[in-house]
């Protein structure tokens, strides 16, 4: 599951293959000391491939973030290392910037600049030659719809409009990996699927992007591979549907009552049919082989043990279901497996 | 409504008590206010160097010269303090005449002959500081009353009757330096810490001596603008008149090399600070430190030797002396040259130290 042995070694990261643009070799970062040591992120490692959409799916606090600031050299690691490209992060850090576009969690626009100003400032510190900037502004504005907006200050923004003016300042100077933290935060239905759009269209250009999320629709429709992470630890990582094969093959039958009764669980497991069991709050969710040949059964039991059942249902498997089947808790609701781990100076990354 | 206040009261009182630094700081203005201020205006001031010197073409001392020499040297101020006058004796008039228009000397004092006609005392005075020369004037007329000398004292103000308006003024040019600065110069990079913006210009490969010399420049020439408009309304104000050309331009001059070395101080703070307000408590002291010892109310010789220090390495304090020199005295670059070079060491120093201790991560 963890990466396999190194393909560089911590000294040197020429040697990062064809195949692998990003190499992570037991990344951990402990923010605090002492009594108040938090850490975000815990031993970990793997690849990303060339020319794939990466997706790190986890809960908020889950320390997705903090391994991109690692990677983006926003942050130290506490230890282990790590390539981007041919470079490593601890010796070559400009090296990365240049050839890196981030687009982070919170918003880095200067809202007392205009969308256009944003882009040329932007355009200027990542090198892009003069000739063709005010082009390639124009262009990023027309991709964002902002191209009539483009002399007003970002204040004056909506919520999604600065999120895509955002999104685009980050390829600004076509990245060769392009880092995506919680992209499509905060945006309504249509700005998302415009971004997906956007996304698609730049990994088909060969940019390979590495996205943060904890919106599994949006792991689903876009990445390639997935890792989950969870308090800092690689729980999973694989394509979607070799992670859905994790979950016993079937159907998910999910029963909602009001209190659970220890026997009635017992009871399930011992059907045939039954893969696994699990309780989470006032819902049951029970992995069978063949789901709907399996129902007359349960109500049976359920019946006999008097426990009233409030709703029912048969579905096949996503990738939430594997998260929860992984960790036994919800991607949404960060925070019930223990206290998210505060970022830099208190602020929560996720 | 009183549990809203409480509410507002206890959030802002709780990150009041959070932030040590701005409590110590809190604490530390008034009380350096105390002890900087008051030492900085109420010293009493010793040592003023004058220059004695016996009437020429060479003739023999007279014994008035040769008893006013030690007279002058010792001449009291009350016990315990120490003697008001540095005196050097000079071997000719225009020896003594030159140190004084080079601001060597503060005073020259000339005994008249024995031949002399009149028998008259000349006495000149640098008068572009407007404390100093009523002591020396004062000092001279009751050594000679000492000794029962009937002569009169002729008083020469090299530089004409200059106010204290107008000595004032010339420091204020420098003070409208540095609250631009505090304003202007290294707050927007706190700015960008505090709104997290940062984080998006961190990950590009903009270098960080870049970043430092990018605010240095804008703030330097935000700051000239606030000098150098105060310059034209001190003209307005004090009635100042700026002799030639050559002048007007080394006043430009010296101004835009104290906004480059105020600026690169005063960004270098900005570059470690993460919040405006533990910048602006510590920028604020800086200010009032700098501009107490800078001369621009008072004679730095009225200060302690401790303030006298803090002088040394204060560029304003090269930045008014330059500007007096060529403003009130009417000097060159002979004089002022000193004060520009150490004004660009000083820049030096802070750019280096701006762009070492800039942060270019997140922690």
């Amino acid at each position: 599951m963890n990466g396999k042995p190194g393909v560089a070694t911590a000294d040197g990261c020429s040697s990062n293959g064809d195949e692998n643009i990003i190499h992570i070799d037991h990344i951990t970062k402990i923010f605090g000391e002492n009594k108040r040591k938090v850490i975000a992120v815990s031993d970990i490692s793997f690849d990303v491939r060339r020319g794939e959409i990466f997706g790190l799916l986890g809960p908020n606090g889950a320390g997705k973030s903090t391994l991109i600031r690692i990677l983006t050299t926003l942050l130290r690691a506490t230890s282990g290392t790590a390539c981007v490209g041919t470079y490593n992060i601890a010796t070559d850090p400009e090296k990365i910037r240049s050839i890196i576009g981030v687009c982070p969690q919170n918003s880095t626009l200067d809202i007392e600049l205009s969308a256009y100003d944003n882009l040329d400032f932007y355009g200027k510190l990542e090198n892009v030659p003069d000739e063709i900037l005010p082009d390639r502004i124009w262009e990023l504005l027309e991709m964002s719809e902002l191209t009539d907006r483009a002399n007003m200050r970002v204040q004056t923004f909506s919520g999604g409009m600065r999120r895509k003016l955002e999104i685009v300042r980050a390829f600004i100077h076509k990245p060769l990996i392009l880092f995506l933290d919680e992209p499509t935060i905060g945006l309504d239905p249509e700005a998302r699927r415009e971004v997906w759009q956007q996304i698609a269209k730049l990994n088909a250009a060969n940019t390979t992007i590495i996205l943060t999320t904890h919106y599994m629709d949006e792991a689903e429709k876009l990445c390639g591979r997935i890792a989950f992470v969870d308090r800092g630890k690689l729980i999973a990582l694989d394509t979607m549907e070799n992670l859905r094969k994790l979950i016993p093959a079937g159907d998910l039958i999910e029963i909602g009552v009001e209190k659970m009764d220890e026997r009635v669980v017992q009871a399930i497991r011992e059907n045939s049919l039954v893969n696994a069991v699990s309780v989470l709050e006032q819902k049951v969710t029970i992995s069978a082989t063949n789901g709907s040949r399996l129902l007359p059964a349960l109500l049976a039991i359920f019946e006999r043990f008097s426990v009233p059942i409030l709703s029912i249902s048969i579905r096949t498997p996503s990738l939430e279901d594997v998260f929860i089947y992984l960790t036994g808790k919800k991607l949404d609701s960060g925070g019930e497996g223990g206290p998210p781990a505060p970022g830099p100076r208190g602020r929560r990354p996720s | 409504m009183i549990r809203g206040a409480v509410a507002i009261f206890k959030r802002d009182f709780k990150k009041f008590m959070s932030n040590p630094f701005v409590v110590v700081m809190t604490l530390l203005m008034p009380i350096m206010y105390l002890v900087v201020f008051g030492n900085a205006m109420g010293g009493t001031i010793s040592y003023i160097p004058i220059g004695v010197v016996q009437e020429g073409p060479p003739y023999n001392n007279t014994p008035l010269f040769l008893n006013s020499v030690p007279l002058l040297s010792h001449y009291g101020q009350p016990e315990n303090y120490p003697r008001l006058f540095d005196v050097t004796v000079y071997p000719s008039e225009s020896s003594a005449k030159t140190d004084l228009t080079l601001g060597k000397l503060e005073g020259v004092v000339v005994f008249p002959s024995e031949v002399s006609s009149d028998h008259a005392v000349r006495l000149y005075l640098d008068s572009s500081d407007s404390i100093m020369p009523p002591l020396i004037e004062s000092g001279v007329s009751s050594v000679l009353l000492q000794q029962d000398a009937q002569n009169t004292i002729l008083v020469d103000k090299i530089y004409g009757d200059i106010h204290y308006l107008t000595f004032f003024g010339v420091g204020i040019i420098m003070m409208a330096i540095f609250t631009s600065t505090m304003f202007g110069g290294g707050i927007a990079l706190i700015k960008d810490r505090e709104n997290g913006i940062h984080e998006g210009y961190l990950v590009t490969p903009v270098q960080r001596s870049s970043i430092i010399l990018g605010i240095i420049s804008s703030g330097t020439i935000r700051a000239f603008f606030a000098g150098f408009t105060i310059f034209w309304i001190d003209l307005l104000i004090t009635g100042i008149v700026i002799h030639s050309i050559q002048a007007f331009l080394l006043v430009i001059l010296v101004i835009f090399i104290a906004c480059i070395g105020v600026t690169s101080l005063v960004v270098s703070f900005a570059s470690r600070f993460s919040a405006q307000q533990e910048y602006a408590s510590t920028v604020a002291f800086i200010n009032l430190i700098l501009f107490m010892t800078s001369g621009a109310f008072y004679p730095v010789l009225g200060m302690p030797d401790w303030l006298r220090w803090i002088t040394m390495i204060n560029p304003e304090y090269y930045g008014i002396h330059a500007l007096r020199s060529i403003i009130l005295r009417n000097q060159g670059l002979d004089v002022i040259g000193i004060d520009l070079v150490a004004l660009l060491i000083f820049s030096t120093a802070m750019i280096i130290l701006g762009i070492v201790t800039y942060r270019r991560t997140l922690e």
